[in-house]
């Protein structure tokens, strides 16, 4: 009977479905409506799984005023990703270097190689005492020559760039922009470990990044293709033609010595590749460089298996040498440099050259010769356009449109999304020139973004953990370094993922008996105020009401932590803890405490009102050592509160999202 | 999922029933089995340090009749002969000398259980730290796109069951040698493995007990089994002291990062928790400035590495049998010294390998004579073995993985005899 029924309405099924996808084709951004009522879910249900995979975790309230604003709007809300965010932008002020461009990064953050070398050309270290350079006075001899100088350590921009990404994730309105912002990042990964793009990376996740994360999939990719951090960090900044094929104009000198590098003598053949290494990365020897090319098609559009050939790499490589950096100040490319001020800069666009902010691509280093990439013909002379060209044909391939989509899912759906969600999305993809606001429409449009297949399957990584954990209590983020230091532990350095796959997303990665534990000690020690700078107000996040006991405490936070969650297996697992003499009596002990912590505060309050003047920063200071000392004595009088707070966050549950 | 079923011999199992009063879950599993002959056949185990930053070879094993060495290096160089003002080179074989630093790895030189094998290096030419450890750890010298590490690659081609800690990086971060599918575990300090509550020993207790039941009721596969094996290593670890740890043999550990991080493996390894694929870490290579000879930088560093390696191995007493040590580095120096009395990123440079299966007691590799025409690209020693013959071989005979198309995709080599 049941399945008479079942294959009975599989066409109205298949007529609505139809009828669904056809209003996307028509009106795409208009109305988005999501099935979450055929998988079940209430509309509650709905709004906490869709904010669970589109912010870095509901704060209190924000579940309630996305279902007052219609999940649908609030998701096409977030797509634009245009909300003000002034509280914001006040925390990110104090960050002086978040701002600046490449070239001023590379003018007041050289890093210590460049300083000592500086400092030593300068006559300010002498070379002998280098040897040194564990000793006091050798250290402060430099400190003295930077700040003479006004340069600044490296460490103190990475601080910085750590620090932003942090409060972004935990305060930004625009939370699914920073969402993509990471998960672009990831994509197209670069990595602080690498010290030559190390200081690209601001303006990497600023300028290519963060603006890019909602538009056509080929204007990110062509981004990031012509950014410094993403041509040091995959070598295509070194790469260029070789003799044969590069134009008439360069110098016979560098076609001399490009020559003798390839034609030199390698006296171990059985080293596959390594004459054509020799032609690499070596910073006095040019040629082709394959690196980007290879990874711009494995990793960044068609995939491993997306149907391109070592000769589709290579040809790949040819097109895009010459795409390099334009020279900056302390930075890269002196001998461009010294070629462009020959040429003068007012003539570069008659020789081929193109100068776009960063981005230089230089005609003199380019190979001129014809080309085939995956069947296409590139003719001879191309330039600037036939990588442009490339990389547009790249982004738009439907081996591109599946990876991508796919990867998509991965990151918003589960760990192993069904084929059926992907193939709806590369469609969409296909169809709309690679829109990503129109895929992740289509994926939240799609059944299977609501099925029990992907409810709580994600685990979050550290970071996730992190901002999530602060963003449920409504932490109050003072020193953001101090959370850093705790998602490192859990594994997960940010910025900081050497190879160019970026950090894998998928459970099995971030959960390891190495990092678990330290997910469940970050819980505790963030519910127990013991992260420095990292403030939370319990009492205050249930409206400054007592639990009237230690159960009706679990039930209280357990839900405001974990909204629309099933917390009966948490709460029979936690009673007996709360059941425990000793805890009852020292929250009693500790209570009373309370009561004559607050009386001082408020005292404390008056005293300050009648001082004059003069002694305004005393008093300030007073005040807030006032107030640690309250934190703490509220923090202490809610032992068992933090507690059970603590296992709240730290319990397998809140590890899923 | 991992199954625990090998994960202790018998001697750890009765350490941990003792101290604990109560057996966990892997461990009964393990005791069940107990029985069955062979299964608990120890393990054989890998120690891989990295030398980041790059060692100078030709000043850790100098060919030190080399006229062009020595006209390369006049204020580095050093002789084998005794002299007043400085310690003399270490003589191996006539042609090569050890650094006077490295005293402690004569013996193991002449007791034929240390190897050392120069001219090794990669076939991809980068003199770039980066990208270089890249492609050593990465396994994969011409990809970058290789998504694991090779130890993380070999862990998995073992082919037996697995404990939380079959493979153990003692750095606070995952290297990407072990990038990969094969669960491993990234430590620091062995004492963070716990529940923290500062000052609350009884609340401690209590929580642990909280968590772990929680843990243990999740219906999440992965946060169950992982949490069970966490709480079981927890254990397992806090039934011993790590904290006043007393190595074998009066053995002395340098108080050193490498020092402090083969102290902990030595403990993982003597608690039988299964380790056999571990990892550390030894930085400081990278002597562009000043290395100095017989006493400087450079001799600081060698003298960290070799006796924080040889403690390590007179600690190990009963395990030498399982044991094999291997140190690598992204690749050597300059042939010539540079105008700051140091050396600049070069090719091939030399590495040690220790156990008692092990080929020693022989410079292996070939190192020609360093006129400027025998160097790559006029200037570096070259590299006339490719790094992958030599990690493979290791792998190959010391842990019996026998899939090198899957350890190092791509490379078709074989290895050249540092295993007996």
């Amino acid at each position: 009977m049941k399945t008479t029924l079942k294959y009975f309405f599989l066409p109205f099924g298949v007529f609505i479905m139809l009828i669904i996808c056809s209003s996307f084709v028509i009106a795409p951004y208009a109305n988005p409506a999501f099935p979450y009522k055929g998988a079940g879910l209430t509309q509650r249900q709905a709004a906490a799984h869709l904010l669970s995979r589109f912010t870095y975790g509901a704060r209190p309230g924000d579940i309630d005023a996305a279902i007052e604003l219609g999940l649908e709007k609030w998701f096409t809300q977030q797509l634009k990703g245009d909300l003000q965010d002034n509280s914001l932008q006040l925390m990110l002020k104090n960050y002086d270097a978040i701002n600046l461009s490449n070239s001023e990064v590379s003018k007041i953050f050289p890093n210590p190689g460049q300083i000592l070398r500086m400092a030593i050309k300068d006559g300010v270290i002498p070379k002998d005492s280098v040897a040194q350079s564990g000793k006091k006075d050798y250290r402060q001899q430099l400190a003295g020559y930077m700040k003479q100088h006004g340069y600044r350590p490296q460490a103190e921009l990475q601080r910085q760039l750590i620090n932003q990404k942090i409060l972004r994730a935990a305060y930004s309105n625009n939370q699914t922009r920073e969402l993509l912002t990471d998960f672009w990042f990831n994509h197209f990964n670069v990595s602080l470990t690498k010290g030559q793009s190390a200081e690209f990376v601001p303006a990497y996740e600023r300028d290519v990044i963060r603006p890019n994360v909602f538009g056509n999939f080929e204007t990110i990719v062509l981004a990031t293709a012509k950014s410094p951090a993403m041509l040091t960090y995959l070598d295509n900044v070194t790469s260029s033609g070789t003799p044969e094929t590069l134009p008439q104009a360069a110098k016979p000198q560098q076609k001399r010595r490009i020559g003798a590098q390839a034609g030199m003598n390698v006296e171990d053949s059985t080293m596959r590749g390594k004459a054509l290494a020799k032609l690499q990365q070596n910073k006095k020897v040019q040629g082709l460089n394959e690196n980007y090319a290879r990874e711009v098609m494995e990793l960044h559009t068609l995939g491993v298996d997306g149907g391109y050939t070592q000769a589709d790499v290579t040809q790949a490589a040819r097109i895009l040498t010459g795409w390099t950096i334009y020279p900056m100040e302390n930075g890269y490319g002196s001998a461009v440099k010294n070629l462009i001020e020959r040429i003068g800069e007012q003539n570069l666009e008659k020789r081929g050259f193109v100068h776009d902010g960063d981005f230089l691509f230089a005609a003199n280093r380019h190979d001129i010769g014809e080309k085939t990439v995956l069947g296409r013909k590139f003719p001879a002379n191309g330039g600037y356009e036939e990588g442009v060209e490339l990389l547009k044909m790249l982004a738009n391939h439907p081996s591109s449109a599946k990876f991508i989509s796919r990867k998509i899912a991965v990151r918003f759906v589960n760990d192993n999304p069904s084929q059926k969600l992907v193939d709806k999305m590369s469609a969409t993809f296909l169809k709309t020139k690679g829109d990503i606001s129109e895929v992740l429409i289509t994926m939240v449009s799609s059944p299977e973004f609501w099925n029990k297949e992907a409810l709580r399957e994600k685990t979050k990584s550290p970071f996730e953990l992190a901002i999530s954990a602060a963003r449920t209590l409504n932490a109050e983020i003072g020193q953001p370094y101090q959370l850093f230091a705790w998602i490192n532990k859990m594994g997960q350095k940010m910025y900081s993922y050497q190879a160019p796959t970026g950090f894998p997303d998928k459970g099995q990665y971030w959960i390891n008996s190495g990092s678990l534990l330290n997910r469940m000690n970050f819980g505790l020690a963030l519910a127990s105020q013991r992260i420095p700078g990292i403030r939370i107000n319990l009492t205050a996040l249930n409206k400054n009401r007592e639990p009237e006991s230690a159960e009706a405490a679990l039930m209280t936070y357990g839900k405001m932590i974990m909204p629309e969650r099933d917390l009966s297996q948490t709460i029979d697992r936690l009673r007996p803890m709360l059941n425990d003499p000793d805890l009852q009596k020292k929250v009693e002990a500790a209570a009373s405490k309370n009561t004559v912590a607050q009386d001082k505060e408020t005292m404390a309050g008056e005293t300050s009102s009648m001082m004059d003047g003069s002694k305004d920063e005393k008093v300030a200071q007073a005040s807030v050592k006032r107030n640690q000392g309250k934190v703490q004595t509220i923090a202490g009088s809610n032992t068992m509160l933090a507690q059970v707070v603590g296992v709240i966050l730290g319990s397998p549950e809140f590890q899923r999202k | 999922m991992i199954s625990r079923k090998a994960f202790l011999k018998a001697g750890g199992l009765a350490l941990f029933g003792v101290s604990m009063g109560g057996i966990p879950t892997f461990l009964a599993e393990a005791a069940n089995l107990v029985q069955a002959p062979g299964l608990f056949k120890r393990k054989k185990i890998l120690v891989s340090i990295f030398q980041r930053g790059a060692m100078d070879g030709l000043m850790a094993v100098t060919p030190f009749g080399d006229k062009y060495l020595q006209d390369a290096r006049p204020g580095l160089m050093m002789s084998a002969a005794k002299s007043e003002n400085q310690k003399p080179l270490i003589d191996l074989d006539g042609r090569f000398g050890l650094h006077p630093s490295m005293e402690a790895f004569q013996q193991m030189y002449r007791e034929k259980r240390l190897a050392i094998v120069h001219g090794i290096g990669s076939p991809n030419n980068t003199r770039s730290h980066f990208d270089a450890q890249d492609y050593m750890e990465s396994g994969t010298p011409f990809s970058k796109g290789t998504s694991s590490g090779w130890l993380n690659r070999a862990v998995g081609l073992l082919g037996h069951e697995a404990t939380p800690f079959q493979a153990v990086s003692l750095t606070s971060s995952m290297p990407r040698s072990f990038y990969g599918d094969m669960p491993s575990v990234a430590i620091n300090n062995l004492q963070d493995f716990t529940i923290q509550m500062k000052g609350n020993p009884a609340g401690t207790n209590r929580i642990s007990q909280s968590f772990e039941d929680l843990y243990d009721q999740t219906s999440s596969g992965l946060l169950k089994q992982t949490g069970k094996d966490s709480f079981d290593a927890m254990k397992m670890l806090k039934s011993v002291d790590t904290k006043n740890y007393k190595p074998s043999n009066n053995a002395h550990y340098p108080n050193s990062a490498l020092g402090n991080s083969l102290k902990q493996i030595a403990q993982l390894i003597k608690m039988d928790v299964g380790l056999e694929v571990a990892f550390a870490e030894s930085g400081g290579w990278d002597t562009h400035f000043n290395q100095g000879k017989d006493t400087g930088v450079f001799a600081r560093n060698v003298a960290d590495l070799s006796n924080s390696i040889m403690a390590f191995w007179s600690d190990m007493e009963v395990y030498q049998e399982d044991l094999t040590v291997m140190t690598m580095t992204e690749f050597g120096r300059t042939v010539k010294q540079n105008g700051t009395g140091g050396t600049d990123h070069g090719r091939a440079s030399c590495n040690f390998i220790l156990g008692n299966n092990v080929n020693g007691g022989l410079v292996h590799g070939t190192v020609q004579p360093l006129a400027v025409e025998n160097l790559e690209d006029g200037r570096d020693l070259a590299v006339t073995t490719d790094f992958r013959s030599v990690f493979s071989e290791v792998a190959n005979r010391h842990l019996l993985i026998n899939n090198n198309k899957v350890l190092f995709p791509g490379f078709q080599g074989k290895g050249i005899g540092v295993m007996s």
